[in-house]
Parts: C-alpha cells; sequence; structure tokens
C-alpha cells in the first residue's frame, strides 16, 4: 500500500539523519457527504471569492494577511512563513530522549507514522529498534503547516510513530474537585468497590461501534435500494486542476450575469 | 482558571450514578491570518462553485449526496439525516472497567476534565469513584451522547479528580503493519552502539521548558513587517541524509560528542 505522506524531510538523532515521511495513522471512520448543486448533481467545490471586485481568485492571487485594525493588514508571504523558523520546517531534530511512562496523556494530541525514504531505511531500522530496546521515546520539535509542534517519537510494532503534544501552556489546570467538603462515607465507597470489581474486563475496543455511523450507513444503503443514484454530469477538465481556468470561466460567467443586469 | 463546562450529565454503572461536568482541559491559541486578494487586500469570503456550471451555488440550491461509486451519488435529505442523530439521555454509560495500563495511547483522543455537579450532594459520590478507580487501577470504558454525536471513552482518575478522554474506535487506528515497511539487518554493534547513545541522552521529561517559539518568532515578525523593516528571507535547513555504510560511524562519533 503507498500512502500519501503529508509531509518529507528528516529526522535526526545525534550526527544521524534520516530521510522520511510523515503519514497519518488515524483514518476517521465519519461517513462524510459530498455538497453537490441540487439543479444538476454536480460536485461542489471550495473557491475563495473577492466580495469587492465578485468574482473567485485563483490561489496565485491570494496572500496571507494578519490584522491590526479595521481593514488593515500586515501581509506575509509563503516565503516569509517558512523562514520564520528555517531549521525546523524540514527537519525533526530529537534533542532528547525520555521515559514516555513520565508523560501524563493529556499531552498527547494526534497521531502520526514516519516511514522511511529511500536510503534511509536501514537508519530507519536501527533508531526503532534502539528505542524499542531502550524503552525511551525522541522528544523534538518541528514545523508543519505554520505550526510548530512539540512532538515524541515512539517504535510502535516494527515502525516510528510520531505523536504531536501539547504545551504545557495549553493544558488547562485541573481544579480540586473538592476542597470544602468531601467525607467520603465508607459504606458508599465499599458500594462503589464492589459494583466496579464486578465489572472488570479486558480492553477490547472493537467491540464499541460507532451508533451515528450504522445508522448513517443503513439510511444510505436504503435509500440506494429505493432509487437509482444520480449522477453526476461529467466535467470536461478534470476538477481541481487549473484553477486559473475556472477563474476565467467564472469570470465570463459572472460578466454575462451582470450584462443580463 | 479551568476551562468552561460545555456539557453535563451523569456517570451510570451498576446502581451507582455520578453528576457530572464537563470541562475542556487543552486550549490552544495561535496566530490568525486572514486570506487577502493580493491586488487589493481585500479579504476573501469562501464560495462553493459548481464544478459542471462553474458558478457559484447559494446554500438552496446545495444538497447532500453520498458517493456509492465514481461520480454516483445517493442523496440525503436533511430531515433523514436528522433522524440518524442519536438521542442524549446526558448518560455516560460504563459498560466495563479495564486496567488502565491496557488502553494503548494511540486511541485516546480528547480529553475532559469532569467536576462534581451540584445534584452530587458534597461530591460524595464523586470522591468514591474517584478513590475506587485508583484503588483498582482501572478506567471505565463508556459511551455517551453529546452535541449531536455518539462518543466512545475512557473515566480515568488522576490525583484528586476524574478525566473523561473520548477513544478513537479501533478501526479509525491504522494498524502498523499496513506500512509494509522492510527489514533491514543490523550488526550487535550499531546496535550496542545506537543504545548507548539514546541512554546518554536519556533526560527526565519537563514539559514545562518547552514553548512555542515560533509563534513568537512569527509574532516579531509580524511587528518588524509592521514598522515598515525588510524581512530576509531563509531557506529552510535541510540535513543530508547518513548513507547507510556511513551508519556505525556516525553513531560512533555522536557517542563521542555526547559523552
Amino acid at each position: 500500500m503507498a500512502v500519501q505522506g503529508i509531509w518529507s524531510g528528516t529526522i535526526s538523532f545525534g550526527l544521524v539523519a534520516i530521510p522520511v515521511r510523515l503519514v497519518k495513522a488515524i483514518e476517521s471512520g465519519h461517513i462524510s457527504f459530498r455538497l453537490l448543486h441540487s439543479k444538476d448533481y454536480s460536485p461542489l467545490a471550495r473557491r475563495m471569492f473577492c466580495p469587492e471586485e465578485e468574482k473567485m481568485v485563483p490561489s496565485d492571487e491570494i496572500i496571507r494577511g494578519y490584522e491590526i485594525g479595521p481593514d488593515r493588514y500586515i501581509l506575509m508571504t509563503d516565503d516569509e512563513l517558512e523562514s520564520v523558523s528555517p531549521e525546523r520546517s524540514r527537519t525533526i531534530e530529537i534533542i532528547e530522549f525520555i521515559d514516555m511512562k513520565e508523560v501524563d496523556p493529556i499531552f498527547y494530541d494526534h497521531p502520526y507514522y514516519l516511514v522511511p525514504s529511500k536510503g534511509g531505511e536501514k537508519a530507519y531500522r536501527l533508531l526503532v529498534e534502539v528505542m524499542h530496546r531502550t524503552k525511551k521515546a525522541g522528544l523534538a520539535k518541528f514545523v508543519l503547516a505554520e505550526r510548530e509542534y512539540l512532538v515524541a517519537v515512539t517504535p510502535r510494532d516494527g515502525a516510528l510513530a510520531l505523536t504531536t503534544l501539547h504545551y504545557s501552556e495549553e493544558v488547562l489546570p485541573e481544579e480540586d474537585p473538592s476542597p470544602k467538603k468531601g467525607k467520603i462515607v465508607t459504606v458508599e465507597q465499599s458500594r462503589v468497590k464492589k459494583s466496579i470489581e464486578h465489572m472488570i474486563g479486558d480492553f477490547d475496543p472493537g467491540k464499541y461501534a460507532d451508533e451515528r455511523r450504522k445508522k448513517l450507513t443503513h439510511l444510505v444503503a436504503t435509500k440506494a435500494k429505493e432509487k437509482a443514484p444520480v449522477e453526476a454530469p461529467v466535467v470536461e477538465e478534470e476538477e481541481g486542476e487549473g484553477p486559473a481556468d475556472l477563474v476565467a470561466a467564472l469570470e465570463e460567467s459572472m460578466r454575462k450575469v451582470k450584462e443580463k443586469r | 482558571m479551568a476551562g468552561t463546562t460545555i456539557w453535563k450529565g451523569y456517570i451510570h454503572f451498576g446502581d451507582t450514578n455520578v453528576s457530572v461536568k464537563l470541562h475542556t482541559a487543552v486550549r490552544e491559541e495561535r496566530i490568525q491570518f486572514h486570506l487577502l486578494h493580493r491586488r487589493d487586500r481585500v479579504r476573501l469570503r469562501q464560495q462553493m462553485v459548481c464544478a459542471y456550471e462553474k458558478q457559484p451555488v447559494p446554500p438552496e440550491e446545495q444538497c447532500k449526496g453520498f458517493e456509492v461509486e465514481d461520480g454516483k451519488y445517493v442523496i440525503v435529505d436533511p430531515a433523514e439525516l436528522e433522524q440518524t442523530v442519536p438521542e442524549s439521555d446526558r448518560m455516560i454509560e460504563v459498560h466495563e472497567f479495564v486496567k488502565t495500563g491496557q488502553i494503548d495511547p494511540v486511541f485516546l483522543d480528547r480529553l475532559y476534565y469532569l467536576e462534581p455537579d451540584v445534584s452530587d450532594i458534597q461530591g460524595r459520590g464523586f470522591n468514591a469513584l474517584v478513590k475506587a478507580l485508583k484503588e483498582l487501577d482501572v478506567a471505565g470504558i463508556c459511551t455517551w451522547t453529546m452535541r449531536k454525536r455518539s462518543y466512545f471513552g475512557a473515566l480515568q482518575a488522576r490525583g484528586k479528580t476524574l478525566r473523561l478522554s473520548t477513544l478513537r474506535y479501533a478501526d479509525e487506528v491504522i494498524p502498523a503493519g499496513s506500512l509494509e515497511l522492510q527489514d533491514v539487518p543490523l550488526s550487535e554493534k550499531e546496535l550496542k552502539i545506537g543504545s548507548e547513545l539514546i541512554e546518554k541522552l536519556t533526560v527526565p521529561f519537563e514539559p514545562g521548558k518547552f514553548e512555542n517559539e515560533h509563534q513568537k518568532k512569527l509574532q516579531e515578525m509580524i511587528e518588524k513587517k509592521a514598522r515598515g523593516e525588510k524581512i530576509v528571507v531563509l531557506p529552510p535547513r535541510r540535513l543530508k541524509p547518513t548513507e547507510s555504510d556511513q551508519l556505525l560511524r556516525a553513531l560512533e562519533a555522536s557517542l563521542k560528542k555526547a559523552a
């Protein structure tokens, strides 16, 4: 299975650098629907629209702006944004190793995998193997899509897993829920404990299914039986390619709309 | 300051009910940019465009379809979708308890803090539950409905408090085996030096020492630009990959450097 990379660069520890790609470890099971045009059942695409000129704007005419006041922006180019942290945008540098047991799960954000790129297979295997032997995890910082992440790199079934972590300043302090009162009645305590002991089992996430997903799958299957699915018109140019063409077409159509007025 | 209450309900198992409030546990703050039209600096809006007619489509002409095969859709209307929304009975139903160590962290999704709700007189049930979970070192595996979605989660005690993590469904976690990684033979020497290097570089985990430096530098860059100063564009640093036949040497040199 060829997995699509989210990012590519190198991961390093000590003086060893390994070319890698970042791939997803989670595939959302949400049933997703496509927005369609109810007139012709053609799928809809998200485009950026300039309200002033009343037309679609191709990606090469879009720039990011930081708002400093009403309608006042500081413009930032992609190059400028990439040069905020040039040492971290293509490199995951493991600065230290830790025992993952010391990490409160509250820091865990999102898991990914790293896979070796060509030529990196051996060093990749070594890093997996030695972290497995020493039971350690690597800590690094890297920048992905303009965000700097603190990440933990761990071995997982022969692969390198990368988990983004929250920064401690993002974790809200926990309130002590029972500062004033909270005498535990012994009778209550032993009753609760007994009741829990009766329900102890083994963790098996496969037993639990998303009820909403089941219902949606059922709904779609029922509807598909009742009525033949609708067909979207064939689009001459592939959707997604050449936004410039699309914009030209849109400009044309908008002009026509205006002329009619 | 703790997060705001986002939901209220009660934990149920056996003949025990504990009223709780859910609080957010993590708050992320990021510098936000808007997308502007380069020419006139007008803030852009998102618009849904028909791929066939290449025209903007107003909301009343939009519908939802499930793609059954390439280009073929089953149309579902909003009323039908509404019927699939699970009913909320405000109950976090615990189905079983498992040893906390059995839950692979890869399943952990979002985490919430729990607080006893006022209807739990003096937080007795809450405290009894926290204590029992700690003593038995177990987590409650539960399901509930919140904000029109059904959740699967783990209830855990930490300190004097309770936490509720939403869990990912089993089929959402991609197994490492599907990556089809190749096995590469390594020498015992490489493994030994590699392990020594890791041990040398191991320190206690101190989350407080890490901060989002990128965010700070970005803020500085924005301020610099606001003052009209020129920004020097730097290319990203790229490391030269270590060749396989140089691996042992690189490890030895790293170990020497770390010592």
